[in-house]
């Protein structure tokens, strides 16, 4: 690392730390849901930008993840971390049960596979309301303790949602940059390719389909106890589409660009949303414009341009 | 012109003429009394938010017209939380903690003001709710007013009607979701009542057909039909596969939304509510005919819910001090309150406190709303 990349990395730490101390409220709760979003969208970033996946399920696992912590909290009294686990175990199983045959299926109809196990996953969330509370939700699911400090308000629990966004960052980088990694690009680039280099694209997808589960739960888990309240609305098909919308507006390949595209979704509808009425059209235009003028997303435009500029100093140098 | 619309006319004029010259009477001046209002005008729950904007917009001119909070003018801060939970929550943080208001009312749906709940409760700011009270939680926080009924007096006022009619068979269509919840408190208040649930059959929130739902129905040979959705679809299958039992609705639907999209089928539906706009109580008179004057329309529940909930923290402020918030401003608010939807008392254990009394029930005749004579006492 360059003294200069180090010097940004630490403004960027101080500017991180410093941020829900002097925000207001109101958006330091936005930017617990931006680290909540980020960690559910790095997931479909993974199938989406390394696998050419297109998942419309994400809404389930963080449906799950949400109703593992309500339940086990506030139905059985048990701690939040139980919670976590439980999600992560039912999501990562579910995800494995159903991802191996329906990972079989390839662009729109695995588009449309995932898309229908959101449906159906919504449709139970409604109807099995002995479990879910159904309409009404369950509500009263306690603040995060940790270590006797109560995460009760925004400005605290940013720094455990980052903190947790941060760790699946890592993990995501990681994933990325290993030999799984290159499998993984080799497979997206041409599958008859990978295949006929003895990868098992079957295994592949599948491993990185459960690794999208996990994430999508834990953001659940998070989620729900940061809303202390969780319901059917907010585990709809429509959250899984504006999940899906973070890596597409983001740059889907990039780790950076999951964070970019959580803020597109998280600040833009709250800042049109002043403008009246028509802010949901304006949302609707705001996001057609930029996948059709930047199709690799606002990271992937930024650097088009930083390089243009880069080259024309140097021409004119 | 008929003498009686003349009347009525007159009476309007005299109504506005009487407002205006309050408002000249009655000038506010000094800082907004700033209050918070969240209310789903667009996504699912559009068909109740905006109803319920324009009540608080009405009632906003109303309560300055009249003098504000004493003498300072009352400021509603509407925000829209797109019938999301999670936007509804982001909005009540803004609201409370970055706009600084000093009580919040709505939202709009039960899951949002669960929600919301969260953040007024922990925080001791009043809030008055759009909604009937929910989950369990709701009842451990004291400062979060309804100004609708709980969903089991919606059920209870739905088995009167069926009582006095002699229906002891009954046959119920219901969807997934508000249909659901009231359901639940429905079945085991028919076993007090001596009634029968012959059938029951549920069908998905935005179904576009129930024709087989309602042949089901129609099979078990009910006394009477309920139907508890917030949709015009099965009321146009009932009509459909002609069942000519007398079909009683839930509150849910009886928005005009839902009275047009029905049709004729339209038609003999009686619906166990608050407000018929074509034939107000005489306690109702005032707000109905201001809301015809002001929007061209005629008002129906969820206006009324709206106007009474800024009445009644107007009223509180009034008494409490126009910079009161937290414990003082929401034990202000605890007391009974005649509205124009109801009589409430807010210190009642749901938090509501409608006697079962302030339901009226209306038939709808050719698409038209009429009051029936029946009314249940306590």
């Amino acid at each position: 690392m360059t003294p200069r990349s180090l010097l940004w990395l630490a403004i960027g730490l101080v500017v991180w730390a410093v941020l829900p101390f002097v925000v207001p409220r109101y958006i330091a709760d936005l930017l617990v849901f931006t680290g909540i979003y980020t960690v559910a969208g790095l997931g479909i970033g993974l199938l989406l930008g390394h696998c050419g996946i297109v998942n419309l399920a994400q809404a389930t696992f963080y449906g799950l993840g949400a109703y593992a912590s309500a339940y086990c909290t506030v139905m059985m009294g048990l701690p939040s971390i139980v919670g976590f686990f439980v999600g992560a175990a039912i999501s990562m199983t579910l995800a494995y049960v159903i991802g191996r045959p329906i990972l079989r299926l390839t662009g729109y109809f695995l588009a449309l596979g995932t898309l229908a196990l959101s449906a159906i996953a919504s449709a139970l969330f409604f109807e099995w309301d002995w479990l879910t509370g159904g309409t009404l939700g369950i509500g009263g699911i306690p603040k995060l303790d940790l270590f006797g400090f109560l995460l009760d308000r925004p400005s605290r629990y940013y720094f455990f949602v980052w903190i947790v966004a941060f760790a699946c960052m890592a993990v995501a980088r990681n994933l990325v940059d290993s030999r799984t990694g290159l499998m993984l690009r080799a497979m997206r680039d041409s599958s008859t390719a990978a295949a006929a280099l003895s990868i098992d694209l079957q295994a592949l997808r599948t491993k990185v389909f459960v690794v999208c589960a996990l994430f999508g739960s834990l953001a659940g888990s998070l989620f729900a106890h940061h809303a202390s309240f969780v319901s059917t609305q907010s585990f709809t098909v429509d959250r899984s589409i504006s999940f899906l919308l973070i890596p597409v507006i983001g740059g889907a390949t990039s780790i950076p660009g999951i964070v970019v595209g959580a803020l597109f979704v998280t600040f833009l509808p709250e800042l049109l949303s002043k403008l009246g009425d028509i802010h949901q059209i304006l949302f609707g235009l705001a996001l057609v414009s930029v996948v059709v003028l930047m199709p690799e997303g606002l990271v992937g435009a930024f650097g088009k341009l930083r390089a243009r500029l880069t080259k024309r100093s140097s021409g004119h140098g | 012109m008929s003498l009686s619309s003349l009347i009525s006319k007159l009476a309007g004029a005299t109504a506005l003429v009487g407002l205006s010259a309050l408002g000249v009477q009655a000038q506010t001046s000094g800082e907004p009394v700033k209050i918070g209002a969240i209310v789903s005008v667009t996504g699912a729950g559009a068909g109740l938010g905006v109803p319920e904007r324009n009540g608080l917009l009405l009632a906003e001119k109303d309560i300055n017209a009249k003098g504000g909070i004493k003498g300072r003018p009352i400021k509603f801060i509407i925000e829209d939380d797109a019938s999301n939970p999670d936007t509804a929550l982001s909005k009540a943080n803004d609201l409370i903690f970055g706009q600084k208001v000093q009580a919040l009312l709505g939202p709009s749906l039960t899951a949002s003001t669960v929600a919301v709940g969260g953040v007024t409760h922990a925080n001791k700011i009043p809030q008055i709710a759009f909604t009937g009270i929910g989950p369990a939680v709701e009842r451990e926080r004291k400062c979060v007013a309804h100004v609708l009924p709980p969903q089991r007096l919606n059920a209870t006022a739905l088995l009167e009607y069926a009582k006095s009619i002699n229906a002891n068979k009954i046959g119920v269509l219901h969807d997934a979701g508000y249909g659901n919840v009231v359901m639940a408190e429905l079945r085991p208040l028919a076993d007090k009542y001596g009634v029968k649930l012959v059938a029951v059959e549920k069908f998905e929130i935005g179904a576009t057909d129930t024709t087989t739902q309602a042949a089901k129905v129609k099979a078990s040979q009910p006394d009477a039909v309920f139907i508890i959705a917030t949709s015009a679809t099965p009321f146009r299958n009932v009509k459909q596969i002609q069942i000519t039992q007398p079909v009683v609705a839930a509150i849910g639907s009886s928005s005009y939304e839902y009275v047009n999209a029905m049709g004729p089928a339209a038609d003999n539906i009686v619906i166990p509510e608050f407000v018929v706009g074509e034939d107000p109580l005489p306690h109702q008179k005032a707000f109905v005919e201001l809301y015809k004057q002001t929007y061209n329309s005629t008002p129906k529940n969820y206006e009324a819910a709206a106007w009474d909930a800024a009445h009644i923290i107007a009223a509180a402020l009034n008494k409490a001090g126009a910079d009161a918030t937290g414990e003082k401003l929401c034990e202000a608010m605890k007391a009974p309150y005649s509205g124009v939807l109801a009589n409430y008392d807010f210190s009642a254990d749901d938090m509501t406190g409608i006697p079962i009394s302030s339901f009226i029930f209306s038939k709808l005749v050719g698409g038209k709303y009429t009051r029936t004579p029946f009314r249940v006492t306590q």
